[in-house]
Order: structure tokens, then C-alpha cells, then sequence
């Protein structure tokens, strides 16, 4: 554009245009471009330019209009969380193990629970046993089932409760002996030595 | 296997040659460090059955280890130990004062102790690194010798040498329990709570009479590694029936051996419970032997059938 041009167009951004020569300037494309610019340090003098200066601004509204679809539409979502899915799968993986095993366990602590209040020094960690007599259904890991058949039959719910009441004191003793044993001092020629318990 | 195993951790050292560490002195660190530095740790113990959220707070006080232990869920759980005096703090009992150079129950005692001793039944296999707690985990593998034990990784905080998880897994690699650090913070002063704890008069030493001489049982077989560590005849709590006693450990592992009058309902042969449990029995006349442990059922049958009296 010649130095006429941009002298017309800068009074025009001036607002020292007439009406008629807005019109020319609306309909000359190639002046658009010296529109923007002259706004821009018009702004740039009175100091009111934004913080960060798009220069590019009519292209990046463009550029936003066409991508807006995309961010309405819930379709072109899974792009961005592609990468989503392999981190958060092993989590829950973890989790449904340790809730099917809290599942499990509940099942199994209606087969124990009428005696766990039963002098339990440990209740919140009072185990639950996992073994055929005590709960139907549940597959102990290692249970010899062959002789237990043999055994069963002849077993009243007395003998029963008092055989896992007999299992749960075992365990709970082992539990406790863990803190009584704590003090044992281990050398290395295989000795038994005890606890000073009463110094 | 061991052979393998070995040629994996000559082969495995050289990679990790920025540090210069052996998998030996990675635990070695962490037994240092657990004894030695000041810090305060929130981490959650998962057995199958349960998840505990625990604060665990360790400091040195005029030179002596002072440390506290406080179950965060449910009913007043704590631990306070001062020097090798450990107290018991529960809401259904008095409080009572314990002889123990660890706090019994979360972090393995074995940690923090004499790291020679795991040798006997484990291999110490470097592993690799993963991001803990907002930390990096150097983890260490303990993989048993035999079959008679369960398999223990440790991931070890590559700046301060604490502890930042810690797998138990039985043979088929299920995992029976996981300690797993939330936070971890060290400090250069003891914790408040611990300079109180040190001033506190704590109840006396329990001095359990009931804890008498045991008679000489003998095994003929025994994991390589376990000992007998104490021998007693007491009477079980529950039931008070009166039982002969034997413990035996190989540091991380520990297993209860009971001789007993079999009653009228014996006990299966085996079982396990589901955090990883397991008990064997044995009918020898009108007696039974009980052996109850964290170790695979066989070896309880094994150690079970062994028992002899000289």
C-alpha cells in the first residue's frame, strides 16, 4: 500500500475519517492488517496494552473458534486422557484385591464372631481364620481335607466352637508372645538366653 | 536357584556402580538409620483383612532412643519406648512397661537389628528404584534360601536410609502384608512428644512369675537359621489352659511351638489364616503339638513332627 493509504488509514483509526471513508476502509482487505497494527500503538502509547500481547490476535480467535467444537463435543475428549487409564488401572487392581479379600473376611467373621470378644488383647487385629469347619464355602489354602471328613460327622457345635475357640487362643498367644519375646537377646552360638524379666 | 540368584547380583551390582552399595549395605543403612535419626513417619500397615493407618515418631533424647508409636483408627493403640523399655498404652488394660530393644509389630525388629543374621535364610537381592511418599525407594529383595520361609521386599529411602514399603509375600506371590509409608520427615530435634514421653515415669517392668522353665524339647529339624529363643511353660489366654512353650525365629519370621493335653475337638492339621497365619498340628498320644507362625504350613508340619523330649 502506498503512503497515501497508510496516512488515510491511520486517521481513520484517529476517528478523523468520514463515514464514507470507513465504508472504503471496511471493504479495502489489504488495510486491515494496518487497522489492527495502528490500534496496537495507539494502545501501546496510552499505555493500555494487555499483559500478554497477542499480535496475532484476529488468527488465535480463529484458531479457538475452530478447536471450540472440539471442546464441547465429549468425543474428542479421550485424546487427551489417553495416557490416563495405565496409571489409574494398577491402583484399583490393588484395591479390588484388598476389597474382595475385606469381603471375604466378613463372610468368615460370622463363622468367629461369637467368641472374639472373649478376653482378645488384640482385637482390632483379632485374626480370622480361614478353615472349612468354621466356614463353609471358603478354600483353606492348605487343609488336609480327607481327614477332616472323617472327623466331622461325628463333631457337635459345642465341639466345634470349643475346637475354634482352641485355634483363636493359640493365635492369640503366638500374638502376644511376640511382645514378651521382644527382649530376647540372640547371640550366635545357638543358646537360649532369657529375658532378664525380673531385674 | 542360589547360584542364579548370586550371578543376578554380580551381574545387577555393576549397574548400579553410582552407588557403590552391595544390597547388604543398603540394609545395613537402614538398620543405621532407624536406630540412629530423628524423624517422624505416617504410614498405613495392609493385612488382607485389615488397614491401619500408624504415626511412628523416633528421636533421641540425652542420647537415649525414644520413640512412639500411635494407631490412628479405632480404639487408643500407642507404644512409647524409652531406651529398651517398651509401654504398652491400650484402651481396655493398664498400661504396662515391656524389656524390648523395638517397638513389637509394625516395622520388623530384624530392620533395625544385626543385618548378618538375615543372611542365614535369605538373599539380599538389589532390586530397582520407584518413587515412594514423594521420596526414592531403592528396593531390596530378601529372597528365602528354601522353601520354609515367605519372601520380605524392602524399599529404602535413598536419602535418609529409612524405610518407605515393605512387602511380605508367600510363595505364589500373593502379598500377605505391606507396610507403606504416607509421609516421611526428618527432623534435627527430638519430636516434643518424645522429650515428654522421656520425663514420663512409665509403669515398672512387667515381671510375668508365671514365665517358668520350659522342659527340654528338641527338634531334629529346623529351617536353617532358626533358633530357639525362649522356652516356658504359661497358661494360653482365652482358654488358660496350661501349655509348654517354645519360640523360635530366624529374625524376620517368628514361630510359637506348643505342647498341650488335645481336647475333646483337636485341632485341623493345618490351616491358615488370612493375613498369612499358618498352624500344624500333631497328635502324639493324648498330647498335641501346636506350631503357629508367619511361615508356610509345611514348615510348621516339618518343625511340628520334629519335636522330641530328651
Amino acid at each position: 500500500m502506498d503512503k497515501l493509504g497508510q496516512e488515510w488509514v491511520s486517521a481513520a483509526v484517529d476517528g478523523e475519517a468520514g463515514p464514507q471513508a470507513l465504508a472504503d476502509l471496511a471493504s479495502d482487505k489489504s488495510s486491515h492488517d494496518k487497522w489492527r497494527n495502528y490500534h496496537l500503538i495507539g494502545d501501546a502509547m496510552r499505555g493500555e496494552l494487555p499483559q500478554t500481547l497477542q499480535l496475532d490476535l484476529s488468527d488465535s480467535i480463529a484458531a479457538a473458534l475452530e478447536r471450540e467444537p472440539a471442546i464441547l463435543a465429549p468425543v474428542a475428549q479421550p485424546q487427551e486422557s489417553v495416557s490416563r487409564p495405565a496409571n489409574v488401572v494398577p491402583l484399583f487392581k490393588q484395591f479390588g484385591q484388598y476389597a474382595i479379600a475385606a469381603a471375604v473376611a466378613l463372610v468368615a467373621v460370622v463363622g468367629v464372631q461369637n467368641y472374639s470378644g472373649s478376653g482378645s488383647s488384640d482385637e482390632a487385629a483379632s485374626p480370622v481364620l480361614m478353615t472349612r469347619p468354621l466356614v463353609g464355602g471358603a478354600s483353606p489354602v492348605s487343609y488336609q481335607e480327607g481327614e477332616f471328613q472323617q472327623q466331622r460327622p461325628g463333631y457337635t457345635n459345642e465341639q466345634l466352637n470349643e475346637q475354634r475357640r482352641r485355634i483363636n487362643s493359640y493365635i492369640q498367644d503366638h500374638m502376644l508372645q511376640q511382645r514378651l519375646n521382644a527382649g530376647v537377646v540372640m547371640d550366635n552360638n545357638n543358646e537360649v538366653v532369657t529375658v532378664p524379666l525380673n531385674q | 536357584m542360589r547360584l542364579i540368584l548370586l550371578a543376578f547380583l554380580a551381574f545387577a551390582l555393576p549397574a548400579f556402580a553410582q552407588e557403590q552399595l552391595s544390597a547388604k549395605a543398603w540394609l545395613e543403612n537402614m538398620s543405621q538409620a532407624l536406630r540412629e535419626k530423628q524423624f517422624k513417619i505416617s504410614l498405613i500397615q495392609l493385612q488382607v483383612d485389615s488397614i491401619r493407618p500408624l504415626i511412628y515418631i523416633h528421636g533421641k533424647v540425652e542420647g537415649k532412643e525414644v520413640a512412639f508409636l500411635e494407631h490412628l483408627n479405632g480404639p487408643i493403640k500407642n507404644a512409647v519406648r524409652v531406651g529398651n523399655i517398651v509401654t504398652f498404652i491400650e484402651h481396655d488394660q493398664p498400661a504396662y512397661s515391656m524389656l524390648a530393644n523395638r517397638i513389637q509389630g509394625v516395622i520388623p525388629a530384624a530392620f533395625a537389628g544385626d543385618v548378618a543374621e538375615l543372611e542365614q535364610g535369605y538373599n539380599l537381592v538389589l532390586g530397582g528404584r520407584t518413587r515412594i511418599a514423594g521420596r526414592t525407594g531403592q528396593m531390596i529383595r530378601l529372597v528365602p534360601n528354601d522353601e520354609y520361609r515367605y519372601a520380605f521386599q524392602v524399599w529404602i529411602d535413598t536419602d535418609t536410609y529409612l524405610p518407605l514399603r515393605y512387602d511380605m509375600l508367600s510363595q505364589d506371590k500373593q502379598l500377605l502384608e505391606q507396610l507403606l509409608v504416607i509421609e516421611l520427615v526428618e527432623t534435627k530435634t527430638p519430636a516434643p512428644i518424645l522429650e515428654e514421653a522421656y520425663k514420663q515415669e512409665w509403669p515398672p517392668v512387667m515381671s510375668p512369675s508365671e514365665r517358668e522353665d520350659g522342659q527340654n524339647w528338641q527338634f531334629n529339624w529346623l529351617p536353617a537359621g532358626f533358633k530357639v529363643i525362649v522356652r516356658d511353660h504359661h497358661r494360653l489366654i482365652g482358654t488358660h489352659e496350661p501349655v509348654e512353650y517354645i519360640a523360635l525365629t530366624d529374625g524376620l519370621s517368628n514361630i510359637s511351638i506348643y505342647v498341650a493335653r488335645s481336647g475333646d475337638a483337636p485341632i485341623p492339621e493345618e490351616l491358615m489364616t488370612r493375613d498369612g497365619i499358618s498352624m500344624a498340628s500333631e497328635r502324639v498320644g493324648n498330647l498335641e503339638v501346636v506350631a503357629v507362625g508367619k511361615v508356610p504350613t509345611q514348615t510348621l508340619v516339618r518343625i511340628a513332627s520334629g519335636l522330641r523330649l530328651d
